[in-house]
This record gives structure tokens, C-alpha cells and sequence, in this order.
């Protein structure tokens, strides 16, 4: 039997605190008579290590929001607030419990469960807008938690063959293409803010350790960080091939900037990639109006993976409109259905990956795979801004931290992102990750049923009415 | 039946400048108590928050402190904590009105605390009841809340309850005893029922047996046929609303010595119920499943709790055809004592949409009249209680209201360690003592009473003298988006 695919997960705190999403003040008529120590089943609240007379600040990572301690203190001394810290970070796309969510996981690489039912909004956009459909009736296939083993998340990337040709002897006639496989949907794409050689080397290594691969521009890839190459997917553009020889000679995998000459030679730039090496080609290409004719062409002069990158918010260009990228790739996908090619190449997407679930998501939606790269720098400790502009902040002790360290904080996170998979995968009973592409059967969208449902009782009336 | 903490969670922040004279002016026009001012004392007292209106005050040239004040010495703000309490589904006022409910029994006076809808921008806050102009005079002593549980006039128990909701399933174990027995005692005063979830019958329901359904869960805790013989009501539980296609969760530190001894399992291991049941995987096994609780108990009514995918209508209808009495449907945004957060949110669709699905696929088979429909997931107030029935469900089961009704902040961390710091969601020796059987059952009675206080009111200005003429009345909703 093949060996099966588990992630090794194991809990690495960093001892540093993230933000907190809760500030609480003690005020000056506290007088320390240590109540809030004892109803803190969390242990917050301690008296003074250095002088017990006195209550220390609580310790806020601790607190969960219990509201004893305030609602319990004799003085009513303690007030709480929502950290203003906490509050800053993020903006529209990327909010603050977006990033706690992706910290804690990176520190215990377990999937995040909890007490009471959903607390966020009805829908949203982005992939807010959409649930994935469990089936009552679909039982036999359903192997919940117990069955999980049985699940498999593996892809393939590469250009494949709708049918196969045999020879009257009954041998095989067909050319069947290389393809590369990965263990799991998701593929670290190139980092969003420049890391040092040390921490660049660390996150590829957490390639490696994941069993999948991490994308570079060929030029960022020093001599330290080429050993990895076999998980490495150098980025080239179609004009730089023969300058990164050596590097394509050695990968698996090679991504190529689009230009839109490209349209035109790609098959002369692929054939000069395959005199090289027999890795597998990607065309990195932008989300943007028109991209389901661009990616419709690229299929047909022979491209075998197609990535299509949306910005990090998951919006595409702005042109005659601006789509959010689930919206995109069923575009996408449709298409290349409609053209009877989909089965033939693989689709990778990125841009606005945040959380766990965008994972079996955009995978419904039509893709193969997804890229992440923020939730990766999150996990090392890294904070987001989306106002003024994007900003991220790399935290100062990064440097310092052991390679095992960085490592492990990525691989935990990506571990917690396969169980959460697999918990979507069990929970609609489907076993191969293959099979999720494309099922918008067992999907639900939120603008198709609110206008199904509300939409047909509400409107109804109105026209009944004149 | 006030809380049991020292202090309330205000929602406005009066602050006191140095400016302040200590005149007194403010405790002298202050006819809700905030401003405190002692004889012989030459300082005020610090405000008393919770008791301040807040911006409605504006109104009261007479009395509104800001004003008032000669310094110029005091303003106000919203509180800061009060932020920190809510969320989009719970918000902040709707926590504090359901507290104001359980601790007077009826909706709060004050205007300042919305408690009809949430902020959760979807579903029952989008849409909002249409009163006619000139209706039908009804007195309130005509009206009727009663709901009818076996509809299928089959010879079994003619089950009625007085309010048409009732008490949602929750195990032992993932709350404790109390909790459960302060439930069982409300279902009794209110004559309905409440549910002892996946994790067994505790002796100490025994007294309650005429309002208890019993749970047989995938897990199959604590399922004897003595369990199935003692109730009325028998609860299917196929899946769960906040985590659909995964079954129960215990994490292992809940999982103490009681817990372990009722479920018979070890005590600290986590337990994770299958999912589905592995016995049923076709509507005729269904059926068989159906048939063996009523050759059990012959009086017994038999409920189908399922989530809400797109087939659940097509399982209403089999559940019909299979011999069930209430189908019980369970929508996306329910609550639960400990789900993986990505279920929650992303898997089978809100029950809003689920309700108006099943009723009329129901009504197209002829089945609808002879089952009740029985909605939750979501339900936390009297108006989306209504809504729900508007849209085509006969009543409701609630869980995270009672909840708070006990005092429950939301804080969501019901499912790891000791459990519930409150003392709800927790069967912890010291925990669980946190408060009386008393309290807790006068608690979710209050709760109870001011729901139903609500909904007579509403029946009184739509002018109808029985809950069940609000069945599927979609033309009394209306909807936010489309006008």
C-alpha cells in the first residue's frame, strides 16, 4: 500500500504574544483584594510575582471573554474594550480574526472548534457568498470523522489526454504527458513581502517538509535555497529561459510570466522549457476581463497548467467590471468545459486564500489547486494592514527564530488546513479531492437561492399587486 | 429573577470631568438613579451606568444630566465594554434585552435596547412583519398558542403544547445538570418539552419524564428502551445544523467520571460521534429505524431532526412516507457546545431558506397538514420565532436563548476545558455550582413567558386568535432587499 500523506503537526508556541483581540484596564479603586484571581478559571488574573500585595496587568492571550472578573470584582474596578490594536489590523477582505484564526492554528496545527453557533454575518462577498452543500440522502459515501483515512487530497498537475489511442496490437499509441503529483491542493506561492535569505530558505524547507512546492522568481533563488529545487517552482519570463538553465534543468515545476505575446509563441516557449528539462510547465497569468478567452487559447497551443493570480484581496483587474476570483474561476471553468478541453490542463488560483475553508471553496468553484501566501507570513507572526495601502509588518524577532521553528509554524498550519479539509470532504461525502472540482451541484450560492427563495416570494407580490 | 453577579454589563459610559462642583444638580433630576449623592459627603458617586438610557434622554430637556449639568461636567458615550459583549448574530442589546426578559418575564421598556432583530445583515434581520392598518379586535384572553403535535391522528399520544416552541436537545456532559433540570422543570410549568441531546437520561429528569424527549443520536448514549419507553416524544437526531455531516463532539476534558459513567465510555477520552448512522443508509431503513421506536413505545410520537442541504426537502417527505410526526429541521447559523469552526459557517444553508423549501414541497405532496413542521438554527427572539412560522414553519426549537437566558455572554468557549466559566455548558464539580435549580428554572420560565407575552401581542395586531393562522402567511413578511 502507499505510504499515506499525514502532516506532522506539533504545538510551537512562540512565547511572543500576537494581538489580542480584548483589552482589560484595572482602574484606580481596585483594591487588590484578588477576587478576579479566583473567578478566573483561565488564570488571566495573578497577583504580583515581584510584589503580591499588588494585582498584575492580566494577561490578555489568556482571556476569553468570559466577563466574570468584571462582572464580579466588589469595586468594579475592571472595564473591558475591544484592543484598538486589534481593531487596526486587517480591513475589508482581511479581518483581524482572520489573522488570530491562522496564529493559533500555526501554533497547534489543530482545527479550530468552539462553543456557540456562527457569529459573523449572513453572507458577504468574496466567498462569504457561498455554502458547501452536505446531502441527507447521500449516506454510504459519508464517512465522517472515522473515515477520514480514506479521503484522498491528492492532485495532479499537467496536461492530460481526454482519450487514449491503442494500436491494433493493443498497445498503448498515445503519448500520455508528464504530470507532477501533489499530496494535497495548495502550493505556497512567491511570499508577499521580501523575506531575508535565512527565512526564505525556512519557508521553502516547509515546502518540502509538506511534500508540495513553494514558487520563487528564478532570480531570488541564491545558492542555499537551489538544493530544494526538486520543491521549488522557479518563476522565468518567456524571454529569460535559457539564462535559468541550470534551474529549470533541476525542477519539477517552472512557472512563466504572461506577456501577451505569449498568446501567440507559446508552444515555441514551451518547446524551449522541454529541450531542457521534462518539467511541467506553468503560465502565470493575472485575473483580468477577457481571461477566459486568454486561458482558452493558452489550452489549445498546448499549456498544461494555467495559474490564474487575483489580487490579494481576490479581485481581478479592474476593467468593465471587477470580479471577485470564486466568480472568476467559474468563468474560467465553464468555459473550458464549454470547449471541451477542461479535463486537459490543470487550473491553480490565488489571491484573497485567507482562511481554511476558501480552500474546498474555490475548488468548487472549478480550480484544481490553490496558491497561498499570506496566511504563511501570518503564521510567522506577520501583520496586515489594508489601509493606507497594504502594508505588511514582519515581526523584528523573526530573524532570530531556529529554522525548525519557522518550519514547524508552517507545516502546523498547513496541517490544520488539510484536517479542515477533510472535515468539509467527509462532512458532503466526497473521498477525492479531484471530484470536489467544478461540483457547484453540491454547492450553494447565496444570490441563486436568496433570489429562488425571497426573491420569488417577495417579488411575486408586487407584480400582483399593479 | 436578577443576575447572580455583582454587576451589569452598561451599556453607556457617563463621565464625570473634573469640572464638577459636587453640586448635585444631576442626582436631583435623575429619575433612573445613575447620579448618587450622599449627605455630608463632599464628592458625587461615581455613575451608576447601567441605569443611564442613554441618548433617548436627549428627549428630556427636564432631566437630561449633560444639559442640565451648570459645569458643563458630564457626557456621554457608549461603553466601551459594550462592545466587547455581541456580535453580528447575538448583538449586544439583543444579550442584555433577553437578560431584562429572564430576569422580568417581559420585553425590556426601555427603546433604547433593540431587541427584534440582529445585525447579521441576512435571513430574519432582512425581513420584518407587515401589521395590517384595521385589524380583526381580538382580546388577548382569546388567543391561542397552542400547538398540536401529532397531526397524523394515528391513535398515538395527542401530544398539545401551550407555547409553540420548545426546549432544544443538549447532552450531559456538554451541560450539566442544572442546566438540563432547570429545562425539564420549565417544560413542565409551560406544559412543553425540552431534549436530553446525545448524551443520555440522568435520573434526576425522571420527575420531568411527561416533557423530556429522549435523543437517539448517532452515538447511541444512554438508548435503552427503557429511555425510549419513559417519554412521550421520540427525537431522531440524523445531523445537526452547526456542524452537518459530522456528529456530536465531547472534548475529552469534559468527558468527566459522570459523563463517562452515563455514556459508558472512559472517563477523558474525546468523543466523536459517527456520522450517519451506519444502520441507515436508504428511506426504507429509515422507516425500519422509525417502526422499531414505535414498536417499542406504542404511544410515543417519533421527530426527524435533520439539517438543512438542498435535498432537505425531499427528506421531509420520505420522513413522512416513513411514519414520522414532527420534522424537526436544524439551519446552518444554530448554535452548539462545540463544532469545528469551518462547519459552522460553511456547510448546508440557513434555515431561512430551508423553511419555506420543506413547507411547500410538503403541500405539493398533501403532506404538509399531517405533520408538524418544527424549525431552528437560529431562532433567537420572539420575532424571528414569528418569522419562522410566517415563513411555513408550525413552531420552533430554541438552544443559545436559553442559554443566555442563564446568564450565557457568548464568549463561545463552551467546548474546551472545564467548559463554561458560567457554569451552564459545564458538568466541572465546581463549575456547576455556580447556581441554583431555582434561579435557572424561574430564569428560562421568565424567557418563556415574555416570548409569549410577544407573540399573543403580535396575534392581537394582525388580529388573529391562534398561532397556527400564521402558518406560512409569507404575505404578512416583508423584506428588506426587495420592495
Amino acid at each position: 500500500m502507499p505510504k499515506k500523506y499525514h502532516i506532522d503537526i506539533k504545538a510551537t508556541p512562540l512565547n511572543r504574544d500576537f494581538v489580542s483581540k480584548f483589552k482589560i484596564a484595572r482602574g484606580e479603586n481596585c483594591i487588590n483584594c484578588g477576587k478576579c484571581t479566583k473567578v478566573c478559571i483561565y488564570e488571566a488574573h495573578k497577583r504580583g510575582a515581584k510584589d503580591p500585595r499588588k494585582i498584575d496587568d492580566p494577561h490578555m492571550a489568556l482571556c476569553k471573554n468570559c466577563f466574570r472578573c468584571i462582572q464580579e470584582c466588589p469595586r468594579g474596578a475592571l472595564v473591558k474594550s475591544l484592543d484598538p490594536d486589534f481593531l487596526a489590523l486587517g480591513g475589508s477582505y482581511w479581518k483581524p480574526d482572520m489573522l488570530l484564526s491562522i496564529w493559533k492554528q500555526a501554533e497547534d496545527g489543530k482545527v479550530p472548534v468552539s462553543g456557540a453557533g456562527y457569529r459573523g454575518p449572513f453572507t458577504g462577498p468574496g466567498f462569504d457568498g457561498m455554502w458547501t452543500d452536505m446531502s441527507e440522502i447521500v449516506r454510504p459515501t459519508r464517512d465522517g470523522i472515522h473515515g477520514r483515512e480514506y479521503i484522498s487530497t491528492a492532485v495532479d498537475l499537467g496536461r492530460k489526454l481526454n482519450h487514449l489511442n491503442f494500436a491494433d496490437t493493443g498497445s498503448l499509441a498515445s503519448n500520455i504527458h508528464q504530470t507532477v503529483d501533489l499530496p494535497i491542493p495548495i502550493i505556497f506561492d512567491i511570499p508577499a513581502c521580501k523575506l531575508s535569505n535565512n527565512i526564505m530558505t525556512s519557508f521553502v524547507m516547509s515546502a518540502v517538509a509538506a511534500g508540495t512546492f513553494a514558487i520563487m522568481p528564478a532570480n531570488d533563488i541564491s545558492a542555499d535555497i537551489k538544493q530544494y529545487i526538486s520543491n521549488i517552482i522557479p518563476l522565468v519570463s518567456p524571454d529569460k529561459i535559457t539564462a535559468h538553465q541550470s534551474l529549470i534543468s533541476g525542477a519539477r515545476l517552472v512557472a512563466i510570466e504572461y506577456a501577451t505575446a505569449l498568446l501567440n509563441d507559446f508552444g515555441s516557449v514551451k518547446d524551449s522549457i522541454k529541450k531542457i528539462s521534462q518539467a511541467v510547465t506553468i503560465v502565470r497569468i493575472p485575473a483580468m476581463t477577457g481571461i477566459e478567452d486568454a486561458v482558452t487559447k493558452l489550452a489549445r497551443s498546448g499549456a498544461e497548467v494555467i495559474h490564474i493570480v487575483a489580487d490579494y484581496r481576490g479581485m481581478e483587474a479592474p476593467g468593465l467590471r471587477q470580479r471577485f476570483l470564486k466568480d472568476v474561476v467559474r468563468a474560467v471553468h465553464l468555459r473550458l468545459i464549454e470547449e471541451r478541453i477542461r479535463d486537459e490542463i490543470t487550473i491553480i488560483v490565488s489571491g484573497g486564500i485567507a482562511m481554511a475553508e476558501h480552500v474546498p471553496k474555490a475548488i468548487i468553484c472549478g480550480a484544481d489547486l490553490i496558491a497561498v501566501d499570506i496566511p504563511l507570513l501570518v503564521a510567522l507572526g506577520a501583520l496586515l494592514y489594508e489601509q493606507p495601502e497594504m502594508t505588511i509588518t514582519l515581526p523584528d524577532w523573526l530573524e532570530k527564530l531556529p529554522a525548525a521553528t519557522v518550519v514547524q509554524r508552517i507545516v502546523n498550519l498547513m496541517g490544520a488546513w488539510h484536517s479542515q479539509l477533510l472535515e468539509v470532504m467527509g462532512a458532503m461525502g466526497i473521498r477525492e479531492v479531484r471530484r470536489l472540482r467544478g461540483e457547484t451541484g453540491r454547492a450553494i450560492f447565496f444570490d441563486e437561492i436568496d433570489k429562488d427563495t425571497f426573491g420569488k416570494l417577495f417579488q411575486q407580490r408586487e407584480t400582483a399587486s399593479i | 429573577m436578577p443576575s447572580r453577579f455583582k454587576h451589569k454589563v452598561p451599556k453607556y459610559k457617563v463621565t464625570r470631568s473634573d469640572a464638577c462642583i459636587n453640586c448635585g444638580m444631576c442626582a436631583k433630576s435623575c429619575p433612573y438613579g445613575v447620579h448618587e449623592r450622599i449627605e455630608g459627603h463632599n464628592k458625587m458617586r461615581p455613575p451608576i451606568d447601567y441605569k443611564c438610557i442613554g441618548y433617548e434622554c436627549r428627549k428630556n430637556d427636564e432631566f437630561y444630566c449633560v444639559y442640565k449639568c451648570p459645569r458643563k461636567a458630564l457626557s456621554l458615550s457608549l461603553n466601551p465594554m459594550y462592545e466587547t459583549l455581541g456580535d453580528c448574530r447575538w448583538t449586544s442589546d439583543m444579550i442584555i434585552a433577553t437578560w431584562i426578559m429572564a430576569e422580568t418575564g417581559y420585553p425590556p421598556e426601555r427603546t433604547d435596547i433593540g431587541y427584534q432583530t440582529g445585525n447579521s445583515d441576512g435571513g430574519f434581520d432582512k425581513l420584518r412583519l407587515k401589521f395590517p392598518v384595521n385589524p380583526l379586535k381580538v382580546e388577548r384572553d382569546e388567543i391561542s398558542t397552542e400547538l398540536r403535535l401529532n397531526r397524523r391522528n394515528d391513535g398515538r399520544s395527542n401530544v398539545v403544547i401551550s407555547t409553540p416552541m420548545y426546549g432544544g436537545g443538549m447532552s450531559f456532559g456538554s451541560v450539566s445538570l442544572s442546566t438540563m433540570l432547570s429545562k425539564a422543570r420549565n417544560a413542565t410549568i409551560w406544559n412543553t418539552f425540552t431534549c436530553t441531546g446525545e448524551g443520555g437520561y440522568p435520573e434526576m429528569l425522571y420527575p420531568y419524564d411527561d416533557h423530556v424527549i429522549t435523543q437517539v443520536a448517532t452515538g447511541l448514549f444512554g438508548v435503552r428502551e427503557e429511555t425510549i419507553q419513559r417519554v412521550r416524544i421520540v427525537e431522531f437526531k440524523y445531523a445537526q445544523g452547526a456542524k452537518p455531516g459530522l456528529g456530536g463532539h465531547l472534548l475529552g476534558e469534559k468527558n468527566t467520571e459522570s459523563v463517562a459513567r452515563m455514556r459508558e465510555a472512559v472517563k477523558g477520552t474525546s468523543l466523536f460521534s459517527p456520522f450517519p448512522f451506519h444502520s441507515v443508509y436508504s428511506i426504507e431503513d429509515h422507516k425500519k429505524h422509525i417502526d422499531w421506536i414505535k414498536q417499542m413505545n406504542p404511544k410515543a410520537l417519533v421527530s426527524v431532526k435533520v439539517s438543512t442541504p438542498n435535498d432537505v426537502d425531499m427528506v421531509a417527505v420520505g420522513s413522512y412516507y416513513a411514519g414520522a410526526h414532527i420534522i424537526h429541521i436544524d439551519g446552518g447559523y444554530g448554535g452548539t457546545g462545540a463544532a469545528p469552526d469551518i462547519a459552522k459557517k460553511n456547510i448546508a444553508m440557513p434555515i431561512e431558506y430551508a423553511i419555506p423549501k420543506v413547507h411547500n414541497f410538503l403541500k405539493e405532496e398533501g403532506a404538509r397538514d399531517a405533520v408538524t413542521l418544527i424549525a431552528s438554527g437560529g431562532i433567537r427572539t420572539a420575532h424571528d420565532l414569528v418569522k419562522a412560522i410566517c415563513l411555513g414553519a408550525d413552531g420552533a426549537v430554541v438552544g443559545t436563548a436559553e442559554m443566555v437566558a442563564l446568564e450565557c455572554v457568548r464568549c463561545g468557549n463552551c467546548e474546551s476545558g472545564r467548559g463554561c466559566a458560567r457554569g451552564i455548558a459545564s458538568t466541572d464539580s465546581e463549575l456547576a455550582d455556580l447556581f441554583d435549580d431555582e434561579w435557572a428554572t424561574q430564569r428560562i420560565v421568565n424567557l418563556y413567558h415574555a416570548w409569549n407575552y410577544q407573540l399573543v401581542e403580535i396575534l392581537q395586531k394582525f388580529g388573529m386568535k391562534s398561532v397556527s393562522e400564521l402558518v406560512g402567511r409569507t404575505d404578512l413578511l416583508e423584506h428588506v432587499d426587495y420592495s
